[in-house]
């Protein structure tokens, strides 16, 4: 009774209430298209049919199954977005630090951090290809791009907050700029460094996945656009969806177990709500 | 009018989302209105049916605003043909796939004879399995043909390395000669080579592609692979000067004086079917595909594989393409050295400023279809 | 006082006219061709100013019709995204446990690539209304709102959770309501992080606008131009629009920031 009560009222739980309810809500629709649509599985596919597509043997190139296709080219993508990201974290990082030690360069900066931001990712492509001569290297320098942006915006909000009395105690210790960083602001910004880890880690692998449809070769995005445009059956499409998806959400999760590791007062915080 | 579509429009989102977000409660009075909605749309399209002659046909479509291209560079000889029956140049943007044509979104839906024609027509995997109930206008018969795949490179590369072009396009067009005598092996060598294009669609694409290599616009047989026919090259040069529109003033009146010689370049077609070229100066080089791997260019996949490129000395890497950074660009900056592209695409390139040479040009005839259900 | 008011003055000025300074001297580059030289490009895929605000100023009536038709989908995106996901987080907090729940599920929709995600949202949308134009727009509009729902939701919740210390023990002993707490506690506690939400979602409405239209059935939009003409190779007129999407972005940003500034002024 105990055991049933803990496991109901664990946020696990609901989390697969929504998920079933999801899953049936997906199923009848499904069902709908199947009965009014001549090839459902290009507008929504049953799950059933998904996971089939996984788990099949049938290779569907000279030399790999769905699965090992996917999978290879997740590795290409996923690689790329890891390097990416870390490059996007420790510029973003560097950017809020400099702009909160100096008004005027965040004054200067931040409004172009925007406009990177707003520039369609395709006007860049051609530009940083021609400057890298690689479209490898062009990938991960558009997913650092991409992904900088909220870790810089999160970070430099994180600065800001920290209270005015807090500064003033501070200043009453005589404490040094360095020592005004490393004992306060830094510690007290990490939660919403985190926040900007936590958006742009999702955001890292799709800008990857989007950066790959510019070109060939190996990548999530290559096969995505390859299958949507007919080259192989759709449901390689709908196992880059799932599989893009998941990725992402464990990556938020990833980033958030980091935080905990590292961030204990966050733990107590919570536990003593 | 267009306010109100507009208002319609934020209208059916906001109904949507909130009939989303009660939920299961919802769902089965919207699945409802979804299927009214689809066999409203089947019964408009069989109003059209009425029509027998291509141009009835065509100017139908066009007044019903159904006529599907996918554009991006591909839109012009739906253009030259909507003009020719006095239509405004409008289209609708198509999917990558025939589902829009299949739902009776698009009445007239553009389609490569080699590709999207075969899936409309088979059911095999991927096909839709219409056989004999759709019918076709051929842009060759219409008279607004414009050439398609063609081998291009730089201007600058072409005058710095000659021989290796000439090596590549002698090698390029054995490859060809071979996949189009034997275009069943021709699909097989593409399969292997890692295009995940189904073995059954990709015979039947070899097997097209053969005849749009061999048939000139006027339906007349060719027999040099790669030959750059003057009619048909000044055709379509004349079409693109006419339909390509471009935003960019310094760009259309370049456009309005480009001559064929700024475009092509006979000489290193004509020495490479001679033979005569020396050891090529660059060893090592790449060809970016206009498409993704398929049979569509299964003349540089079975020059690959028979070692033609390696007995005129060559490495040559295929680059997939069909991604956002076209082949042009591609071969423009340099990071690959030949392309294939449909001819009017090259034209708005040179347009726009790039020094683009076609030096082959492997399709004799337009592959573009529109299909229509009978 | 009037010294304080100067400061105060200075650094508003300050903050117009450093990034106006630092964009005179990068557009200076680039035009003299100094930029070109930095990145090592060509002025033919980085065309110069001049040539570009010709293009602009040439085409001023069909740039403002696709700037109209992108701009509509991304503020109504904006709105209707940032509005359901405000009410996504309300309910996540008002129902802890099921809700959540819930909002994992909403945030894992921001983990699905925008051009997975734009097929399909199209393909779903087909049957809402036999014209093109009309269906694609309302495809666009959903697409933006379910980028925008996620980044809301997870902010507000946060703001609307993470109260300051004690403060909800003050409401016990003031004997509040549920319904009052949110009012005075909570929805005020939420603001800034609203805010937050949409520094992310507002540059996010924008591009994954321009994004959908390059799946769009219907032929429009500023997306769509910089698409078309870059695979067309007209890189001077492709650089028009995404100038134009530049301005647009900054627009909506400044507006943003003009908003914030007065809501977050008012509360103190």
């Amino acid at each position: 009774m105990k055991l049933v009560r803990k496991i109901t009222n664990s946020k696990l739980f609901f989390t697969f209430i929504w998920i079933a309810a999801l899953i049936i809500v997906w199923e009848i629709f499904a069902y709908q298209v199947e009965q009014t649509k001549r090839t459902p599985e290009n507008v929504l596919p049953h799950l059933s049919g998904v996971v089939d597509s996984i788990t099949s043997d049938k290779k569907i190139n000279g030399s790999q199954t769905a699965f090992q296709m996917v999978m290879e080219n997740a590795g290409a993508t996923l690689s790329r977005a890891a390097i990416g990201y870390v490059i996007g974290i420790a510029l973003g990082f560097i950017l809020a630090l400099i702009m909160s030690l100096s008004g005027i360069v965040e004054k200067v900066v931040f409004p172009y951090l925007m406009l990177i931001q707003i520039i369609p990712i395709l006007g860049m492509a051609p530009i940083i290809n021609a400057i890298t001569k690689d479209i490898a290297v062009s990938r991960i320098v558009i997913a650092a791009i991409l992904t900088f942006y909220p870790v810089a915006a999160n970070t430099l909000a994180g600065f800001k907050a920290v209270r005015r009395e807090s500064h003033e105690l501070m200043y009453s210790y005589s404490a040094s700029k360095f020592q005004l960083y490393t004992k306060m602001m830094i510690p007290s910004c990490i939660p919403y460094f985190f926040t900007g880890l936590k958006i742009s880690a999702p955001m890292a692998i799709t800008a990857s996945i989007l950066v790959d449809t510019l070109q060939g070769g190996l990548g999530l995005g290559c096969l995505l656009s390859q299958s949507l445009k007919g080259a192989m059956t759709r449901y390689v499409f709908w196992d880059i969806v799932f599989f893009s998806a998941i990725i992402g959400i464990l990556s938020f999760y990833f980033i958030g177990i980091i935080e905990k590791l590292l961030c204990p007062y966050k733990k107590l915080e919570q536990k003593g709500r | 009018m267009r306010l109100s579509k507009k208002a319609l429009a934020v209208l059916i989102t906001a109904a949507m989302i909130t009939s989303a977000m009660s939920a299961c409660s919802s769902s089965s009075s919207s699945t409802d209105a979804s299927s009214t909605a689809s066999s409203s749309s089947a019964s408009s399209s069989s109003s059209a049916e009425g029509a027998t002659a291509d141009g009835d046909r065509i100017i139908a479509a066009a007044k019903d605003g159904k006529v599907g291209n996918w554009g991006l560079g591909n839109e012009y000889e739906i253009f030259a043909l909507l003009t020719k029956y006095g239509q405004e140049n409008k289209f609708i943007s198509q999917a990558f796939d025939m589902d829009g044509f299949d739902d009776g979104s698009i009445t007239l839906a553009s389609a490569m004879t080699y590709n999207e024609l075969g899936l409309v027509k088979n059911s095999y995997e991927g096909g839709y399995g219409y056989g004999d109930k759709v019918g076709i206008i051929d842009m060759n018969d219409e008279g607004v043909a414009m050439l398609e795949d063609n081998l291009f490179c730089t201007k600058e590369s072409a005058q710095k390395n000659p021989n290796t072009v000439k090596a590549f396009i002698a090698a390029s067009m054995k490859g060809w000669k071979y996949a189009c005598e034997n275009p069943e092996e021709a699909a097989k060598i593409v399969y292997e080579a890692g295009s995940s294009v189904s073995s059954d669609h990709q015979a039947y694409m070899a097997s097209e592609v053969k005849k749009l290599c061999e048939t000139d616009t006027k339906g007349n047989k060719v027999s040099d692979y790669g030959k750059m026919d003057e009619a048909a090259m000044q055709q379509t040069l004349d079409l693109a000067k006419k339909y390509i529109k471009l935003d960019d003033s310094a760009a259309a009146d370049k456009l309005k004086n480009l001559t064929l010689d700024d475009i092509r370049n006979t000489s290193y077609w004509e020495d490479a079917m001679k033979e005569s070229f020396d050891k090529p100066e660059k060893t090592d080089v790449s060809i970016q595909l206009k498409w993704l791997p398929q049979a569509q260019f299964m003349g540089y996949f079975v020059a690959n594989a028979k070692g033609y490129y390696k007995d005129v000395g060559l490495n040559v890497n295929i680059v997939s393409g069909g991604g956002d950074i076209g082949e042009t660009t591609a071969v423009n900056n340099g990071t690959v050295d030949f392309g294939v592209t449909w001819v009017s695409n090259l034209i708005s390139a040179n347009a726009g400023g790039m020094n683009l040479l076609e030096i082959s040009q492997v399709y004799q005839r337009s592959g573009l279809v529109l299909v229509y259900k009978k | 006082m009037s010294a304080k008011m100067n400061s105060k003055r200075r650094s508003a000025v300050q903050s117009v006219l450093l990034p106006v300074a630092f964009g005179g001297v990068l557009i200076t580059a680039w035009q003299t061709g100094l930029l070109h030289k930095l990145l090592n490009t060509d002025e033919y895929v980085l065309p110069y100013p001049t040539r570009i605000l010709t293009i602009i100023s040439e085409n001023t009536d069909k740039i403002m019709e696709n700037v109209w038709a992108s701009l509509e989908v991304a503020l109504l995106g904006l709105l209707f995204g940032s509005v359901i996901g405000y009410l996504i987080a309300v309910f996540a907090a008002s129902f802890r446990k099921l809700g959540s729940g819930g909002l994992t599920i909403v945030s894992s929709f921001n983990a699905i690539p925008i051009v997975a995600l734009a097929p399909v949202i199209i393909n779903w949308t087909k049957d809402v209304s036999p014209q093109a134009d009309v269906r694609s727009m309302v495809a666009k509009i959903v697409i933006v709102t379910i980028v925008c729902m996620a980044s809301m939701s997870v902010n507000a919740y946060r703001g609307l959770t993470e109260l300051p210390a004690f403060s909800q023990d003050l409401m016990k002993t003031y004997g509040a309501g549920k319904l009052t707490e949110f009012r005075k506690l909570r929805l005020p506690n939420s603001i800034p992080y609203i805010f937050t939400a949409l520094r992310v979602s507002v540059p996010v409405s924008i591009i994954s606008a321009l994004v959908s239209e390059y799946f769009a059935e219907y032929v429009i939009g500023v997306g769509r131009q910089i698409r078309e003409n870059i695979l067309i190779a007209q890189y001077s007129t492709a650089w028009a629009y995404i100038l134009v999407a530049c301005v647009i972005g900054i627009a909506m940003y400044a507006i943003l920031i003009a908003a914030e500034a007065i809501v977050l002024k008012k509360r103190r």
